[in-house]
């Protein structure tokens, strides 16, 4: 029976697919060795022909030197963190093996376990319904789930229309709700009832194992491992794809010619700039131009980008295996490097321009972990989801771009 | 959807092409056309042709003349059978709120190609010829050439169906509304094949026909335009059905005639030799065109319609425009004649030696646009719930049947106007200035705004299905309405009349009251939430955030479901709701606990904890809690009972102190199924009229008014004194018809034990309750049934799962005294009234495909999915594995008991009655125990084995289209 043998096949896949975040949580101390080692190389990279020429700026971006954490001994269900969501006073936390909120009120922190309701214990993605406040679930391997008024309803392979139960990003899109799968992407029409599903068959889906979705004004994007990033244009409901331009290699022949590589993770459009993670590099794209990101010449500080969140045209937060990369001011190429120090647990941010480091704000803490999964915003604030824990960075004077000292 | 439509333009092209090669040139030439490919009917998307296309070569006497057998039979007026009188009476019967000739389940049988798409009827199609050769033989476009035709094996891989005696009860099964009017006998099925076989003679020879005249020589002569032309206009009852008698008369088969034994014999006397239709001397009388020659003809005009409107009236191409016939004197000038005695002797007179009386041939083919005027059904109001003005002057109900809202002067308690709505109005509400209010038009699926000043309606917002309670914030600047079909609540901007979210609900939203700060809204749901396989229901209060207009919390009421009326305490502490605990998961023998269905009430606290208390005591039962209402002063409250007439009071000193005093064991074990602590905070039951819904109290705290939906009038409680004092008549017909008395019976639980619970009870509404029953008498669980509608179910027998009752007098009789009622059954005056008003019950429009609307691409794959018969490997799949060989239109049952693969443990049988599937996404949960949530989890999970169709090859995305077709059926 295909449905079956759906279900198997997205489980094998899904699986094999979170298996690097695996090996990241188990050699955290070698990880974290290397990405200090690495983070010293960028000095004496050369600097891309294309890339901004240096050129003498005035400021600094800003730097979040205020972080708290919150693990299992502030009471969530699990330190893993893949998925974390700012809606107003509360932030909703997903776990490996768990849902949490942090009320941010209170300082309280209430969580859900499969006792507790929750239909599957591993969460991976959030997305919040503005309009009707609902927060929509991504399970992995135990489909999506829509959380309202304290009631769990459970949307799965066999009960409903989800092409698939190993669901990795989840996105509201006005009345719709998107699901990344590992078998394609889902589209759900909330006041219909109506599923539609994207593979192969009906879009230029190349692989069909969805990495990420994400939605802003009337673009959906899709991240796909091995079909680089899809668009799905609302209202014409037609697809456009973005593949890279020297194939399937992990090297890039001809920089900014288009997306860095085909294996892409996550997605994220505001103000009309395209943000995109993958685990070869990083891009921009404003639509008409592409933009590609490495390490060995920017401030991120690896290539193996777990997911994005652009907080606007100039500014993008990139989640890796070795820390968080953020661009905070596109025209001048000014990067901040976010780590941690996995022996003494103090924080480092390393400001750069190009390869250029500016200046290092040591701090004593930052990101709980350098295996990041998942940044949101929330509103001055940030909030870092990673293999041991949540981060969150408090901004209260924050401002976007740079300022002079 | 265009390489669809550009395949479908191809192919009929190349038909039609195909058949005029056939008739000028003879098989010689067809015989040259480039053969189909073999499997091309998987790939190309038939069309229907219509039957005249079929009769370019199944004609004439080499044919057997099928074109004009089929003429003749009652197949080809099938269509215009529906504009009898009779057709009238069964729609009603059967619940169809519409034409017989414009509702998809009439015309179903009646028609051909119903189901499909606009594009899929070849512009040769005529839907007016009732059931064609296609609808038997499927759509022709693939295998309408003659090369083909002559090769069964080509034809049937090009579409052709060969019928079998079976695939006629589909629609020549007994249907239960058919018999009661016509009141014919079953059809005698070999009788009827032997009348229907025609045999292509052998050997054989096609497409003799007679040629059209040739056209009179001044062009300038007006040309006909053909009679189905003429009914374009002239058929609907605004017209007096006038095509439809024309149909059915001795006239459209004029032409056919002259084909029969009879007309041959005629032929011979007048000294015609051979096939009569071939005659200019008999045509001149059988058809149009020969008897009076004009300029030409339109592509719609053909010979075989005989003696057409224009036999009489004329060439119509000049007069037949809409514009020139409203205009008689420009009508008459354009050629429109007058008919005379003149005009009918041309051919009747000494026609054939037989006598001709023009005054009595005159009668009867009399066609007057007006009908003759016929009683009509008596109209009630049934009133269901009120809303007062905020100047507390007027009362405005909501009138289910009447279709209106009816205002009361609330000083005279008098009827002072009606307004009309939308059709079936539920519920009523005001704007807080009180300029405007709102009712939901629950049949119809809008939200009438009505201009209170001006006493109508001004503008209609469409909304979810089957929209129920409504109510504004206290700003009146959004307007909420609670959809009990859809589970979901349209929140509209009361400036814009547009909805601006919708928010989930529970299952079946129904009744919706705002706290006394304004702060939140509580919502009942009439339905359970899904629940575990034989486990208790769990109901939910939906409580809604009025200033961020979402949904804030969801309050669980374990054990109990019909969650219906509710009222808040002027203190805002807590709220009252009506429930029901049925006890569907042990055998209905128990009388511990309170037998078969428990009626009570609920105190929902502000905090999120719920009380639940019985209504019910020993030997004085509270069926059908239905509505509650708060007096302002907080001291007491008013429920309704429709099942037992009676609104109790309750003294809710006495049940909040009872409640505070209790234990959390008590509350939360003992009271809920308590009889005897009504007594302690009950304090009278106040006898109303027939079937009280709604309740409200004025503001004063004096008087209360109490909807008697089944007696068309409002009941005047004084609250001093406990009593009624008057009785609003609303004005509804003093006549009780048997419809409506068996709508009483349906409402009323003095058939049942202890008076406990009605028909209403589990079929609230005439629909369903969602949860699954364990009705047989056997103690220990075997054969748990999930509840079926009994919307639109008149020709759907047999009844129950398994299929044993033949008849809904059986269902509601016997079988009802003996598992439900275990007292006296219904007298059987009582049986035939009721299963009279159960078979009245509507089914809704569907909302996902009006009729006659275009397939969406998805459902469009579905219906694909839903008549394949290749599995995606090529399979063939066996006839009794496909979805349309069971679920046949227009019903989508065969009414035969199948065995699906679904039985299971505590299953006493294995095989099921075959459900309709007419809006099937309405009536969750599915399969014969309900274990089904979804219709996905139908196939997902209980059809392991291809034996409830052949299913597990499809694709995820397939299977997600069927479910979108099922959807539309």
């Amino acid at each position: 029976m295909n449905v079956f043998a759906t279900l198997l096949k997205g489980f094998a896949w899904g699986w094999a697919a979170i298996a690097p975040a695996a090996v990241g949580w188990a050699v955290e101390t070698d990880t974290a060795g290397n990405n200090r080692q690495q983070q010293a190389a960028p000095a004496t990279a050369a600097p891309p022909e294309t890339a901004t020429p240096p050129v003498a700026v005035e400021g600094l971006p800003y730097v979040y030197t205020n972080w708290k954490h919150l693990t299992v001994a502030d009471g969530l269900p699990n330190d893993h963190v893949f998925a974390v969501k700012a809606d107003g006073p509360k932030v909703w936390i997903g776990t490996e093996d768990g849902l949490a909120c942090y009320d941010k009120r209170t300082g309280k922190i209430r969580s859900w376990r499969e006792k507790d309701g929750l239909p599957w214990k591993v969460v991976s993605s959030f997305a919040v319904n503005k309009k009707t406040g609902e927060l929509w679930v991504g399970l992995f391997g135990g489909g999506l789930a829509r959380f309202s008024g304290g009631r769990f309803d459970h949307f799965h392979q066999l009960n409903s229309g989800l092409v698939n139960d190993v669901v990795y990003g989840v996105a509201v899109e006005n009345d719709h709700v998107w699901a990344a799968t590992t078998a394609g992407a889902s589209r759900y029409n909330t006041v219909t009832g109506q599923w539609t599903i994207y593979t192969e068959k009906n879009s230029p889906m190349e692989e069909i194992w969805n990495y990420g979705v994400s939605y802003d004004a009337g673009k959906v994007y899709l991240g796909i491992w091995g079909s680089g990033v899809l668009e799905f244009d609302v209202a014409t409901e037609r697809w456009k794809d973005y593949l890279d331009p020297d194939g399937e290699m992990e090297i890039d022949l001809y920089r900014d010619d288009g997306i860095v590589h085909v294996i892409t993770t996550g997605t994220s459009y505001v103000d009309g700039i395209l943000w995109v993670s993958s685990y070869f590099g990083m891009c921009r794209y404003d639509g008409r131009h592409w933009r590609g990101y490495y390490a060995h010449e920017t401030g991120l500080p690896s290539d193996f980008g777990n997911s994005v969140a652009g907080r606007g045209a100039d500014e993008a937060w990139f989640a890796t295996d070795k820390g968080l990369g953020v661009v905070t001011d596109f025209p001048t190429d000014t990067w901040v490097t976010y780590t941690m120090d996995p022996k003494k647990r103090t924080g480092r941010a390393v400001i750069r321009r190009g390869t250029d480091v500016l200046k290092t704000v040591e701090m004593p803490k930052s990101i709980p972990h350098n295996y990041a999964l998942w940044v949101d915003f929330d509103g001055n604030d940030v909030w870092v989801g990673t293999s041991k824990g949540l981060g969150w960075a408090i901004g209260s004077d924050y401002y976007p771009g740079l300022k002079a000292n | 959807m265009r390489s669809d439509m550009s395949t479908t333009f191809r192919t009929t092209t190349r038909v039609r092409a195909v058949v005029a090669a056939t008739v000028v040139c003879g098989l010689l030439l067809a015989a040259l056309a480039r053969p189909a490919p073999l499997g091309a009917a998987e790939e190309a998307h038939p069309v229907y042709i219509g039957a005249r296309q079929c009769a370019t070569c199944h004609q004439g006497e080499g044919m057997g003349h099928q074109f004009a057998r089929w003429l003749l039979s009652k197949h080809s007026a099938a269509y215009a059978a529906l504009a009898k009188p009779e057709s009238q009476e069964i729609a009603r019967l059967s619940g169809i709120p519409r034409e017989p000739q414009e509702a998809a389940m009439c015309l179903g049988c009646h028609a051909t190609g119903v189901q499909v798409e606009a594009w899929e009827r070849d512009e040769t199609f005529v839907t007016e010829d009732g059931v064609q050769c296609e609808k038997c033989h499927g759509p022709g476009s693939e295998y309408a050439n003659a090369e083909i035709m002559v090769n069964r094996k080509l034809s049937e891989r090009a579409g052709l169906m060969i019928p079998v005696m079976n695939d006629c009860m589909g629609c020549h099964n007994v249907k239960g509304s058919h018999v009661a009017v016509l009141k014919t006998p079953k059809l005698d099925m070999d009788q009827a094949w032997e009348q229907l076989k025609h045999p292509t003679p052998d050997p054989w020879k096609t497409g003799e026909g007679p040629e059209l005249p040739k056209p009179a020589e001044d062009t300038t002569q007006a040309k006909y335009t053909g009679s189905v032309a003429c009914g374009q206009c002239h058929k609907g009852p605004m017209m007096g059905y006038q095509f439809g008698k024309w149909r059915m008369s001795k006239h459209a088969s004029a032409y056919a005639v002259l084909a029969s034994p009879e007309g041959y014999a005629l032929a011979k006397e007048a000294g015609v030799e051979g096939d009569p239709r071939l005659s200019p001397d008999c045509l001149k009388c059988h058809t149009a065109a020969y008897h009076d020659p004009a300029g030409g003809f339109g592509k719609r005009f053909a010979l075989d319609e005989g003696v057409g409107c224009e036999a009489c009236h004329g060439a119509g191409s000049e007069y037949s425009h809409e514009a020139v016939m409203r205009d008689p004197p420009a009508a008459r000038s354009a050629g429109l004649k007058q008919v005379a005695r003149e005009t009918c002797l041309g051919c009747h007179q000494n026609a054939h030696d037989k006598p001709f009386d023009y005054e009595q041939a005159l009668a009867k083919i009399a066609h007057p646009k007006q009908t003759p005027a016929v009683a009509e059904a008596p109209c009630y109001k049934t009133p269901l719930h009120m809303a007062l003005s905020p100047d507390a002057k007027e009362l405005y109900v909501a009138c289910e049947a009447a279709h209106t809202v009816i205002v009361v002067d609330v000083a005279a308690r008098r009827k002072v106007a009606e307004i009309p709505a939308g059709h079936h109005p539920t519920d009523v509400t005001f704007s807080p200035d009180g300029t405007r209010a709102y009712v939901s038009n629950r049949l119809d699926d809008t939200v009438s705004v009505i201009h209170v000043a001006a006493r109508k309606v001004l503008a209609t917002i469409a909304v979810g299905d089957e929209p129920h309670g409504v109510l504004t914030d206290p700003a009146g600047t959004v307007l909420y309405v609670l959809n009990t079909s859809s589970d979901d609540i349209s929140v509209i901007d009361t400036a814009s009349l547009q909805e601006i979210k919708r928010l989930s609900a529970g299952r079946s939203p129904w009744s919706l009251a705002l706290s006394p700060d304004g702060a939140q809204i509580f919502a009942t749901n009439n339905l359970s939430q899904f629940v575990e396989f034989r486990t208790p229901s769990q109901s939910e209060i939906t409580v809604i955030d009025t200033a961020r207009l979402v949904v804030a919390d969801r309050l669980v009421v374990p054990a109990a479901n019909l969650l219906q009326g509710i009222a808040w305490h002027p203190g805002g502490e807590f709220a009252l709701i009506t429930l029901n605990r049925t006890k569907n998961l042990v055998p209905m023998t128990r009388l511990m606990q309170g037998w078969t269905i428990t009626n009570g009430m609920g105190v929902v606290w502000r905090d999120g904890r719920v009380a639940q208390v019985l209504l019910d005591e020993p030997n004085l039962c509270f069926p059908d809690p239905t509505d509650v209402a708060v007096s302002p002063d907080g001291r007491l409250a008013l429920v309704t009972s429709s099942g037992s007439d009676r609104v109790a009071v309750v003294d809710l000193s006495k049940l909040i102190a009872m409640l505070g005093a209790a234990s959390d064991y008590d509350r939360e074990h003992v009271f809920p199924n308590h009889m005897g602590k009504p007594t302690e905070f009950v304090i009278a039951h106040i006898p109303v009229r027939q079937s009280p819904r709604g309740v409200l109290i004025t503001p004063d705290g004096k008087s209360a008014f109490v909807a008697n939906a089944l007696d068309d009038s409002l009941s005047v409680i004084d609250l001093e004194s406990l009593a009624v004092v008057d009785r609003v008549d609303l004005g509804g017909p003093k006549e009780i018809t048997k419809t409506r008395y068996g709508e009483r019976l349906f409402h009323s639980a003095d058939i049942t034990f202890h008076r406990q619970f009605s028909c209403h009870s589990c079929h609230p509404d005439g629909h369903v309750d969602g949860i699954t029953y364990d009705i047989e008498p056997d103690g220990i669980g075997i054969s748990p049934v999930d509840n079926r509608t009994l919307r639109g179910i008149l020709d759907t027998a047999p009844f129950k799962w398994e299929g044993t009752n033949p008849s809904l007098q059986r269902q509601c009789g016997p079988r009802l005294s003996v598992f439900f009622t275990r007292i006296q059954p219904f007298t059987p005056e009582q049986l035939s009234a009721l299963d009279t008003y159960i078979c009245t019950i509507p089914r809704p429009p569907n909302r996902y495909r009006p009729l006659g609307a275009e397939l969406t691409d998805a459902q469009r794959r579905g219906r694909a999915m839903f008549n394949r018969t290749m599995a995606n490997d090529g399979r063939v799949i066996p006839k009794d594995r496909r979805c349309v060989t069971c679920h046949f239109p227009p019903l989508y049952t065969d009414r035969s008991r199948r065995d699906v693969g679904t039985k299971m443990p505590l299953d006493r049988e294995s095989e099921f009655d075959v459900p309709h599937l007419n809006n099937i996404y309405d009536s969750a949960p599915y399969l014969h125990n309900g274990i089904a949530e979804t219709l996905e989890q139908i196939w997902t999970t209980f059809n392991p084995y291809d034996e409830h169709g052949v299913t597990n090859d499809m694709t995820k995305d397939q299977l997600n289209d069927l479910i979108e077709y099922l959807k539309t059926l």
